[in-house]
């Protein structure tokens, strides 16, 4: 799989994903996060309703061998979870920018989003890594 | 974590070979060791459907040479020694004075007076010191780490993929049975033994170095496209939990001994002598002992070693070893627990980052290969 990084998305330093529409944000992990981590064999997502703060620790991603943490691109309320990842955790390796995501969030500051990288911004940080 | 491949740690003879398959390298045991190439869970199900190979050269292999071995490593073990013939392999444990485990290995007798003893690599200073400093009576001992490969196949399909490369016919080698062998472009004799870590059926074979990589590109070149897979060990790590094996380090320790591992079959107390008896005699009479149990969790949330264990709301032990396991589609575990928990079926609780999940004592092993 290549390391394309999708345009249209803001990104974090944490290999985390965001796509904003108006003020709600849809969150999951890069293509490169899903490949450094391996095989996901379990996601914790936040509750629906929990106040996240932006790069805040608020879940944690599995793979067989290594527990990582989540940290959130962005802070606001929490409006919706993949419930699908609790039977598919897979999804996230097939599909990270789709049906690999997590969570979104009602931003409570849309300011906030210029704390993110753009692509091109990402791609410079992976190249490097 | 940043691996200092500058000299700080090892390479075996198949290092390369690791690099050109893509392979994702990690520290282990004082060794730069492929933890994967492609993914876990790819080379597990190769493993438990086809067969993987596995570079093992990292792990300590001593030459003992003499009329005498036999009766001494039965005075530094739990297992009996002496009766092992020629082309046999017999697991074993070494152990202190207190009864807690300094390794637990694998003697193969290649004949009267020849036997190779594999050990941990995580351990291979500790034990050479060990059988150094016991060292008496007609005992020759060579550290031949380094100079020898150990290179692993393991699945359902072993026999077909190694036949073809090896002289004596291995159908028909008995589990645990060993034998001397020629090698297709191997000019000295090679050890294969039928011996492995996964629970499947397999091959161990134990050959110079230097040919360690013809060995491995020839089986792959043969068997690849055939589903034979190089496997990390990442996926070693699964399929041994999954097949009920012990790791040095979780299930034993200096500080857990054979008969809290649950290997109690290993240990003979009808030897005259050996280091420990006294301390697992003692033990094994009080029977109170923590000892190590599976669980199976009933979630999704794996549980992971260090995790604590609670029973009836009580602290009971704690994980030492869990993964999710892909031939049960189920997290498992290992948990040292007091012996008010370790009954078959015990409901207890398993602490994950602050919230309790329930699990379940389970017999191990977790997974049995089918009756071939």
């Amino acid at each position: 799989m290549a390391n394309g990084v999708p345009a249209g998305l803001l990104y974090s330093k944490e290999h985390e994903w965001v796509k904003l529409d108006g003020d709600v944000a849809t969150v999951g992990i890069t293509d490169y996060a899903q490949s450094s981590l391996g095989d996901i064999v379990y996601v914790e997502l936040p509750r629906t309703g929990a106040q996240l703060t932006q790069f805040g620790s608020i879940g944690v991603v599995e793979s067989v061998k290594a527990v990582s943490d989540i940290f959130t691109p962005v802070g606001g309320e929490v409006v919706g979870i993949n419930d699908g990842l609790e039977s598919d955790p897979a999804a996230v390796n097939r599909d990270p920018y789709g049906a690999g995501w997590f969570y979104t969030v009602r931003l409570n500051d849309v300011a906030q989003t210029s704390e993110l990288l753009s692509p091109d911004a990402y791609e410079r940080l992976i190249s490097e890594a | 974590m940043t691996i200092d491949a500058s000299g700080a740690l090892r390479h075996t003879a198949l290092y390369d070979a690791h690099l050109a398959l893509g392979a994702r390298m990690v520290p282990f045991g004082g060794f730069e060791m492929p933890v994967q190439y492609t993914s876990i869970l790819r080379e597990h199900e190769a493993v438990r459907k086809r067969a993987g190979l596995f570079d093992l050269s990292h792990m300590g292999q001593f030459a003992l040479r003499g009329r005498d071995v036999g009766p001494w490593a039965e005075t530094l073990t739990v297992n009996t020694v002496a009766n092992m013939k020629p082309g046999q392999a017999r697991y074993n444990v070494f152990t202190s004075e207190s009864g807690g485990a300094h390794d637990d290995v694998i003697f193969y007798r290649l004949d009267d007076e020849r036997w190779l003893l594999v050990v941990n690599a995580s351990n291979a200073g500790k034990m050479w010191d060990v059988v150094t400093s016991a060292r008496s009576g007609d005992v020759e001992l060579a550290n031949l780490h380094g100079e020898r490969a150990l290179i692993a196949i393991q699945g359902p399909r072993s026999v077909e993929f190694v036949q073809p490369l090896v002289d004596a016919d291995v159908a028909s080698l008995k589990y645990y049975a060993c034998t001397e062998t020629r090698v297709r472009g191997v000019r000295d004799a090679v050890l294969i033994a039928r011996t492995g870590y996964t629970g499947e059926d397999g091959f161990e074979l134990f050959l110079p170095a230097g040919d360690a990589t013809a060995v491995w590109d020839a089986l792959l070149a043969d068997n690849r496209a055939r589903g034979l897979e190089a496997c990390g060990l990442g996926a070693r790590d699964v399929l041994r939990l999954e097949a009920g094996m012990p790791l040095y380090g979780h299930e034993l320790t200096e500080d857990i001994t054979p008969l809290q591992a649950g290997i109690a079959w290993a240990v003979k107390f009808d030897k005259p002598a050996f280091v420990g008896k006294d301390a697992l005699l003692a033990q094994r009479d009080a029977g109170d002992y923590p000892r190590i149990v599976g669980l199976t969790m009933q979630g999704r949330v794996p549980a992971r070693a260090g995790y604590a264990v609670f029973a009836g709301g009580e602290r009971a032990g704690e994980i030492r070893s869990g993964s999710f396991a892909p031939a049960l589609d189920a997290n498992v575990a290992t948990a040292l627990v007091d012996a008010r928990a370790a009954a078959e079926g015990t409901e207890l609780d398993v602490e994950v980052r602050g919230a309790r999940h329930r699990a379940r004592v389970v017999p191990m092993p977790f997974y049995k290969r089918a009756k071939a």
